[in-house]
């Protein structure tokens, strides 16, 4: 997942999306399966930075992300941002995989 | 000082294919579930444009696992690969078959060179998993995100006037049937299930692993350049045959191209690089009206420098380049080549057509897969293309009916208005690829509205 703030910014929420969205971050939980589920999916790309994406554990690179707030990272995973495809490449994860994503991608694991 | 600015081929391109043209769409979709509980979010391609909020999401890890799944449920069932199809084929309200987790090399036979992976494997993981064995594929498609079942099924293909598709260079495959039956596939077993598999739209079953004739690994010596559009098209025969890989990419309202060439060497590895690009050339074409952007390209285009450099054929072929889009490609018998881009370029260019993305013009051989574009000769295929964010209808509607007056054939993952009546037409086979589709699958489970009105079901 490429979750970058850039030219093309996604149209705003509706509000119970964004509910959704932050509910996701509250029991979202890093397993097994969701290690799994990023290792063939977020990782294509944030390993090497490919395609101009932040690299995982790249605090500097997350912080201006990580600024505009979980939903809206959420939201850029959901909806695709720039070079990153809506969900990721990952089409069977749900909302709480993609925040415990999110939280490891951004140092916060 | 502009006139002692040199750009990059590569950034230019890249420019160009970001430049902020047109209308934005609007809107945004949320999940279709209430707070607090643990969500699946709509499913979406890769553009975005197409969305679907299928019942449930299976996702198999074994082969047995899916003849379960199969077996055990009832309804429509629609498998995904990495959603990279622009068309419909995907979405559903029924059951979204993931092939995520069938991935990796099954087998491969040194003598034969030949090599059999799952289905779910992703092309980009597929390349350094063969160099591992001593193989390599053919061919590729500049985008290798996509897994192998989507890119066959679709007859996803790189460009070379020696080279296939990646469905021509299938050797065997194993099918998983609607009602839960393995069957294995070649040109000697089940023959006539195989050569409608090998571009299948995923309508025959659940295709879980895939034998490709592959060949020794092979370095590339990638070179880009600009040249006008016209010589490029009267030298066309001359240089794809003296470069194995050959595309040019025309810029809209403009004389010229960017020519893409790779072939074989033997020489070091020594990548292109890929510098940042600085944003003065987007500038200058956005302060641009249309109707003088063709003169500002074609007096830039003696700035814009050559590009070289070496890589080991599977990441030579392959980038990561470009922001999302949505895409229009029919592949016209190769004689047609040059008067249906023509007719293209003088259309977009008399409408004034506010686009800038490149058009792509690649060449394919011929193979025998029942319904791949290229059955029966080569052809030459040509794809328009719009950035996901803006709507695609204007352009793509202004220049499918061109397609048709060549005798085009829509590539089965991109964005086309074709059913049965016109595909019967131009595919000698369609009528027993649909009798094929018939009998694995009476009750339609594989079929979508898209796949109904395609196969006319």
């Amino acid at each position: 997942m490429v979750v970058l703030a850039g030219c093309s910014e996604p149209p705003e929420l509706e509000p119970l999306a964004a509910e959704n969205y932050a509910a996701a971050f509250e029991t979202a939980e890093m397993t097994p399966a969701v290690q799994k589920k990023w290792a063939r999916s977020c990782a294509l790309c944030h390993v090497r930075g490919e395609g101009g994406a932040p690299r995982v554990g790249d605090l500097q690179a997350w912080a201006p992300r990580v600024a505009g707030g979980d939903v809206r990272m959420m939201q850029h995973t959901v909806e695709g941002l720039n070079r990153m495809p809506p969900l990721g490449y990952c089409m069977d994860c749900d909302l709480d995989d993609f925040a415990a994503m999110i939280h490891l991608m951004t140092g916060r694991h | 000082m502009l006139s002692r600015r040199r750009f990059l081929a590569n950034s230019v391109l890249a420019a160009l294919w970001s430049a902020m043209t047109g209308s934005a769409l609007t809107g945004s979709a949320m999940p279709g579930t209430a707070v607090g509980q643990a969500a699946a979010p709509p499913w979406r391609n890769w553009s975005g444009h197409l969305k679907a909020n299928p019942a449930s999401r299976l996702v198999p890890s074994t082969e047995d696992e899916l003849v379960s799944m199969l077996q055990s449920t009832r309804g429509a069932i629609r498998p995904v690969g990495a959603g990279h199809s622009f068309s419909p084929l995907v979405p559903t309200d029924g059951h979204l078959l993931v092939l995520d987790n069938l991935n990796g090399l099954v087998s491969h036979d040194r003598q034969a060179m030949t090599a059999e992976l799952m289905a779910g494997t992703r092309l980009s993981d597929a390349g350094a998993l063969l160099d591992d064995i001593g193989q390599a594929m053919y061919n590729l498609p500049d985008i290798d995100r996509q897994t192998l079942a989507g890119a066959i099924a679709t007859a996803t293909h790189g460009t070379g006037k020696h080279l296939k598709s990646l469905s021509g260079y299938v050797n065997n495959m194993r099918l998983v049937t609607p009602f839960g039956d393995v069957v294995d596939l070649d040109a000697h077993n089940n023959a006539d299930v195989f050569h409608a598999a090998r571009v299948s739209l995923g309508a025959l079953g659940i295709v879980t692993r895939i034998g490709f004739k592959n060949r020794a690994p092979f370095n590339l010596l990638g070179r880009t350049w600009m040249e006008k559009t016209k010589t490029v098209i009267d030298q066309f025969e001359a240089l794809s045959s003296e470069w194995q890989h050959f595309e040019m990419m025309p810029l809209l309202h403009s004389d010229y191209a960017l020519v893409i060439a790779h072939k074989e060497t033997s020489d070091a590895i020594s990548p292109m690089v890929e510098e940042e690009d600085d944003g003065a050339f987007l500038k200058l074409v956005n302060a641009t009206p249309v109707a003088l952007r063709g003169t500002l390209i074609n007096t830039l285009a003696s700035d814009i420098e050559p590009a070289e450099g070496i890589d080991v054929s599977y990441k030579s072929l392959t980038n990561l380049r470009f922001d999302r889009f949505n895409e229009m490609e029919y592949s016209v018998p190769a004689a047609s080549g040059p008067e249906c881009l023509e007719e293209i370029l003088d259309t977009v260019k008399r409408e004034a057509t506010d686009v800038t993305i490149p058009l792509e013009y690649r060449i394919v051989d011929a193979d025998d897969a029942w319904i791949s574009m290229f059955n029966g000769g080569r052809r030459v295929s040509i794809s328009v293309h719009r950035l996901a964010r803006y709507d695609y209808q204007p352009l793509f509607g202004l220049v499918e009916p061109i397609f048709w007056k060549y005798g085009g054939r829509p590539h089965w993952g991109k964005v086309h208005t074709l059913g049965r009546q016109q595909l019967q037409e131009l595919y000698p086979r369609f009528e027993d690829f649909v009798f094929i589709q018939q009998s694995l699958d009476p009750e339609g489970r594989m079929l979508n509205r898209h796949l109904a009105y395609v196969l006319g079901r």
